[in-house]
């Protein structure tokens, strides 16, 4: 088949934007799992969408690709761009602006008359030009009516279609939200959608901390939303993170937990084999199928808010048992802002003010490991580190020890 | 269904030119920059040649549009069940936009189905009049181009008043904060927009006759080893940043990446949350910095 620009499913360029964004090391050859001509074709299309964003090295072991942009200077996702580049048929295009140019002035059709109108009033400009069937036509007005496109109506024995946008929103006044929320909100691209129908979009925001990563993960969430919203359960497929190999999880998708400090995106949901609460990486589900509603949905959501309450991150531990810790941390006469992170960072737990130079806080969570890294970001203040969990403990000192070798001991630079 | 064709770059391009077509005005070179300008790199080989060939019957000979009207397209139900669930955002209070239309449209999502566990708890006060006021106005300034003067408290509490040319607003989702990008007499301000307490619309300005300062950025090269599924989780981390990733041997690599310095602090705490997964082998000032707080740290356990 020759090349296009355009793909019929999203899921292989999925996979390559993501290695091409966060990794970016890897050379051809280390694309081994699928071919070398389905690699060049990627790349080549990742490249007419959003070449400005790309660049390459080259080493020993070939030529690099990778993506790299600093989220804090464009004003757009560049990676909505793959949600643009659906592949369709000619007789997709030509029908979609036949279709709602019939029904432009608000008048209601039948699919035979829209087939009379395409043959009368366009076809008939163009010699040997393809001929549309009414079953064809009528799948299209289907297509649309269940997008929203159309709306319609019984007539008799026919059915009359009709555009919707009788009651329609302006969009001018939404432009600086858009610009906004196509950025922030978790399903954005939608918004990106909508400001390409803007002649002036905004250009007022830029924005720090951006995990640009998440809205290639926008086609399952949107699958996962709509499970939650009718309430039903799903079948999920899911890659692997360490083998790489697919397996399926039936759910009730609950709620979507979203790190604004990892990049990663989780799906909540009740595990029925398993009887108990399962979080899933969004970038590693493949396929969501919707399923039934759910008679329990309140009960699971109740499960929910009860485990929520000791969860510092998305891990439950070994055991779904808690782990108590405190941190003391000394701060120097000015150094107030210590204390506000504290207040504001902590996601779980209490600050208490032993001293006016000294503080500790204090929680409970599942699994006390997800805390170290936040702990490491008071390196250099903390007095006393306690912990129910010994292995968090020795995980810390032991990570210490190796910094402090890493960088050669120091106790130099202290003045 | 998100990935729709009706989407689409392609969809949209010809919808563009069909537009102009409708008016007279489209040549051959027009219908080239349409589609440099609105579809993909590549997409200049395909769109004009499916038009003029009849592929897609839709332009006559003369490049006049067939069609009666030019295209236009209603909202598809999940545009509007996106704009009805923003709604209930409590940032959509900045921005007011006319809700007329979503009536009857039921929300794509709930607000509380998202969980931003890790998000900071001083975010701004989307709520507070005040703020909504110096907001807009500011958004307000930005969007007409006019200056500002912008009364705020800095962050050691003491009173300012500025006579600002602000330029963006830039919002950070783990802080839940807007700051106020503005150049002033001195250099580049920064103002978190929780700490204005007014906003005055002054004249406007020639947008030409201004150049924005420059960041003064920095590049931090580090080296990862690949231990406890670190690659992944600092790339991850790091994604938002211009950086270059390289291997160096077997579970080593090397990630430069390029930041702010007013930001250094902020990025120090980042790399130390790693432990001995990240490595700081430039800039050497920040190579110092790491070393002395791990050497007051090893100090106060010693104590």
């Amino acid at each position: 088949m020759a090349y296009s620009e355009l793909v019929k499913s999203f899921e292989r360029i999925r996979s390559y934007m993501r290695e091409f964004y966060v990794y970016g090391f890897k050379s051809r050859e280390e694309y081994s799992i699928k071919s070398a001509r389905s690699y060049d074709n990627e790349r080549r299309r990742i490249e007419s969408w959003i070449g400005d964003f790309m660049s390459f090295h080259q080493d020993t072991s070939g030529k690099n690709v990778f993506l790299s942009v600093d989220s804090r200077r464009i004003p757009h996702n560049p990676l909505h761009k793959a949600f643009k580049a659906k592949s369709f048929t000619d007789k997709d295009i030509t029908l979609h602006f036949y279709v709602m140019d019939l029904l432009a002035d608000g008048s209601a059709l039948s699919s035979r008359e829209i087939v009379d109108c395409i043959n009368d009033d366009y076809l008939s400009h163009f010699s040997g030009a393809f001929s549309p069937d009414e079953s064809t036509v009528r799948k299209k007005l289907k297509e649309y009516e269940a997008l929203g496109l159309l709306s319609s109506e019984k007539c008799g024995r026919e059915v009359l279609y009709r555009r919707t946008d009788d009651n329609t929103v302006d969009l001018n006044t939404w432009a600086d939200a858009l610009s906004f929320f196509s950025e922030e909100d978790p399903l954005g691209v939608i918004g990106s959608f909508l400001i390409d129908k803007l002649e002036k979009p905004s250009d007022s925001f830029r924005f720090k901390h951006h995990y640009m990563l998440h809205a290639l993960d926008s086609d399952v969430l949107c699958d996962l939303l709509a499970a939650i919203d009718e309430k039903r359960a799903a079948e999920l497929t899911v890659k692997s993170l360490r083998s790489g190999r697919d397996y399926q999880r039936t759910v009730c998708p609950l709620k979507i937990y979203v790190s604004t400090q990892s990049g990663r995106q989780y799906l909540l949901g009740y595990h029925y084999r398993g009887r108990h609460l399962s979080f899933f990486r969004l970038d590693a589900i493949k396929k969501v199928t919707i399923g039934n509603v759910e008679k329990h949905y309140s009960k699971y959501l109740g499960y929910q808010e009860k485990f929520d309450q000791h969860l510092w991150g998305v891990s439950t531990g070994p055991d779904h048992n808690l782990d108590h810790i405190e941190m003391t941390v000394h701060f120097d006469p000015g150094e107030e802002f210590v204390l506000h992170r504290l207040e504001r960072e902590k996601r779980h737990g209490t600050v208490e003010l032993l001293d006016s130079q000294t503080c500790r806080f204090s929680a409970d969570v599942y699994d006390a490991s997800e805390i170290l890294p936040w702990l490491r970001t008071f390196i250099g203040r903390i007095v006393d580190l306690k912990c129910s969990s010994q292995y968090v403990l020795d995980m810390f000192q032991e990570d210490l020890a190796r910094m402090d070798a890493l960088y050669g001991g120091g106790n130099d630079v202290i003045q | 269904m998100l990935f729709s064709e009706i989407y689409g770059s392609y969809f949209n391009v010809v919808a563009a030119v069909l537009s102009e077509a409708s008016d007279g005005k489209l040549t051959d070179r027009r219908m080239t920059e349409l589609v440099r300008e609105k579809a993909f790199a590549e997409s200049a080989l395909a769109i004009p040649a499916a038009l003029k060939s009849g592929t897609w019957p839709l332009l006559d000979q003369e490049y006049h549009s067939i069609l009666h009207h030019k295209p236009t397209m209603p909202l598809t139900m999940l545009q509007k069940r996106w704009l009805k669930a923003l709604l209930s955002d409590p940032r959509i209070a900045l921005f007011d936009p006319d809700t007329t239309g979503l009536e009857d449209v039921d929300p794509l999502y709930a607000q509380d189905t998202f969980i931003l566990f890790d998000q900071y708890a001083d975010g701004d006060p989307y709520g507070d009049p005040a703020y909504i006021a110096c907001f807009q106005t500011a958004l307000k300034a930005i969007r007409k181009k006019r200056k500002l003067r912008i009364r705020f408290r800095g962050h050691t509490g003491a009173r300012h008043s500025i006579e600002c040319i602000p330029y963006r607003l830039e919002y950070s989702a783990k802080d839940d904060k807007f700051r106020l990008l503005a150049t002033g007499k001195r250099r580049l301000n920064t103002i978190n927009m929780a700490r204005v307490r007014s906003c005055e619309l002054l004249d406007a300005y020639d947008p030409k006759s201004i150049t924005l300062p420059q960041e003064n950025s920095e590049e931090l090269v580090m080296l990862l080893h690949d231990e406890r599924n670190g690659l992944e989780r600092v790339l991850l981390h790091f994604s938002h940043f211009e950086k270059e990733t390289q291997k160096l041997a077997d579970r080593l690599y090397q990630i430069r990446l390029r930041y702010d310095k007013d930001d250094e602090t902020e990025l120090l705490i980042r790399v130390l949350s790693f432990g001995p997964v990240l490595e700081v082998i430039e800039p050497s000032a920040f190579v110092t910095l790491m070393r002395k707080r791990i050497a007051v740290q090893k100090q106060r356990f010693c104590q």
